[in-house]
């Protein structure tokens, strides 16, 4: 009998665990830890944000699920893992502070055999002075943020009705932010709700982005083929920046939020202000605070952790200059070098370096998309951590580790433009792979066929069809594992 | 200095038959059946390039 111990129940971790419970001996054990009752689909937070979908549309509670499918649930913090166990321990564990109101506060240990690190990100608001809920911004990132935001659009949204004008800023908290599509998506949501609600002439929308160019997404931007011609992410998203009237800031790095006002630097140097009068600026992400001890107590978190709070796996952390970075720097089964009983995926594991060019303004600030891991790449390597898992369980030191690159890795995206049956609109893009291969793809470093983008009502629907799919899917409804990542 | 404003207003804007279209049901839902296509290629792609490695 072995226990496999998930932290994290967000899209990579509950994709472990529950497929680990589905290939796993009824006899063997899984339990996830974490620290909230809920599941989010966040990919629909953004139309909680504009006020389409109620905050329990895109969230149920974990506990009955786990307790149906026979996993383990302790809803807690994971604080420190000791993956050589130590005195008193013959076996790794981890230590947990509970979370639950039962029994909020008490300290717990968890003994493990094998261990997925699926803890996503944490929220680093504090990174930017004045940033976020707490601060003078509002934000996505959670069912709760999105109502929130969606509370203070309408009073924007109110205030236009009365005749007043407004200022409405979207985008990036931060230089090192990732998920860019998701501002670009809310972008186009507000415009959309403002245009419904017939006050688009009173508002000025701005995208404020850390990305060098529109359509970069945080993945270096697209090339795809249209009606015959090579074209970029970049022309395709500013047609519809023009199309919509959005204004855009490029190349920016927030540097504070204050009440009504964000203040950022740019690539050139520049400092301005950007006064607002609604503002949903998404923060930078690190790791979890996550320590790790060896048998006797001493810290290895700095080998088990890169600087940025991610769990170093089998990626090439060497530096090297952006023109020497290969596609075989990335991870490939994203277990632990020196512990291979322990996987980190999702956001919880550390990218070699960022796949956009990364950029320095003249004073010397980075300014640099983080590279995104989100949706279905998580899924993906939810479900492999899950399967090399049961396969070493199964077979121990014969068994053969199943290898999924984000390199070798495709991604379909659906980036919501406004909701409505009739009238929504979506960017549908699909990439492959996500990490260019300029070796197997000379020129733009992925598959012409495999990557192309496409607006229209069409993706829309599959987006909401997506909605209802990944939740059916989440809840382990009948057939669930059927549904692919 | 930010170019993008300047780069936006040149950016090709879509002509009145092409947002129709982008609306159109009978259009879109032939669009539907052809993103998802593309779609699950890339998904069966996924299941071809996933590879294996000892321990």
């Amino acid at each position: 009998m072995a226990r496999v111990v998930v932290m994290g129940g967000g899209i990579a971790g509950h994709t472990a665990a529950l497929h680990l419970r589905r290939m796993l001996e009824r006899s063997d054990e899984v339990v996830v830890v974490t620290p909230n009752s809920n599941w989010n689909w966040i990919p629909s937070n953004i139309w909680v944000g504009v006020g389409k979908m109620k905050a329990d549309q895109v969230t149920f509670a974990l506990g009955p699920i786990y307790q149906r499918q026979g996993i383990g649930y302790e809803q807690a913090l994971a604080t420190a893992i000791h993956p050589e166990g130590d005195a008193s321990h013959a076996k790794p564990f981890v230590d947990l502070t509970h979370s639950d109101p039962a029994r909020a506060g008490e300290q717990g240990e968890l003994e493990y055999d094998y261990l997925i690190n699926a803890t996503g990100p944490k929220l680093n608001f504090g990174a930017t002075p004045g940033l976020g809920p707490d601060g003078h911004s509002n934000s996505v990132c959670t069912a709760g943020h999105a109502v929130e935001a969606s509370a203070a659009l309408q009073a924007s949204i109110d205030k236009m009705k009365n005749g007043e004008r407004q200022v409405l800023v979207v985008g990036m908290g931060h230089g090192t932010c990732t998920c860019e599509g998701a501002a670009f998506e809310y972008a186009f949501n507000v415009e959309h709700e403002v245009r419904q609600a017939g006050v688009r002439d009173l508002a000025d929308i701005v995208y404020l982005t850390n990305e060098y160019e529109l359509g970069d997404f945080g993945v270096g931007g697209l090339t795809f083929t249209q009606q015959g011609f090579q074209t970029t992410s970049k022309l395709w998203t500013e047609s519809l920046f023009r199309e919509r009237g959005i204004r855009a800031i490029t190349g920016a790095h927030v540097t504070g939020v204050e009440e009504g006002v964000v203040h950022y630097e740019q690539l050139d140097g520049s400092i301005s202000s950007l006064f607002f009068d609604f503002a949903m600026l998404l923060p930078p992400f690190r790791g979890v605070d996550l320590k790790a001890f060896d048998a006797v107590g001493s810290d290895i978190s700095a080998e088990l952790f890169a600087p940025s709070g991610f769990m170093k796996v089998d990626a090439d952390y060497s530096a090297k200059p952006f023109e020497e970075w290969r596609a075989q720097d990335w991870p490939s089964t994203y277990q632990v070098p020196r512990f291979p009983n322990i996987f980190a995926v999702g956001i919880a594991f550390a990218p070699p370096h960022q796949i956009s060019q990364p950029r320095k303004s003249t004073n010397g600030t980075v300014i640099a998309p983080s590279p995104p891991r989100t949706g279905m790449p998580s899924g993906i390597m939810g479900k492999l951590a899950a399967t090399n898992v049961a396969e070493m369980i199964k077979h121990g030191a014969s068994a053969e580790v199943r290898t999924a690159s984000m390199a070798d890795m495709g991604a379909a995206c659906v980036a919501s433009a406004g909701s409505g049956l009739r009238k929504g609109s979506a960017a549908s893009m699909t990439m492959y792979p996500v990490v260019p291969d300029l070796v197997k793809y000379p020129g733009t470093g992925r598959s012409l066929d495999d990557t192309f983008g496409e607006i229209g009502l069409a993706g829309h629907w599959i987006k909401l069809v997506l909605h209802y799919l990944f939740i059916y899917k989440a809840k382990a409804r009948p057939g669930w594992h059927l549904i692919p990542e | 200095m930010d170019d993008t404003d300047t780069d936006i207003a040149r950016a090709p804007l879509p002509t009145a038959n092409t947002l129709r279209a982008r609306k159109n049901l009978f259009i879109q839902f032939g669009r539907f059946l052809a993103i998802n296509t593309k779609m699950f290629k890339i998904i069966g792609k996924e299941h071809r390039h996933t590879g294996h490695r000892s321990i």
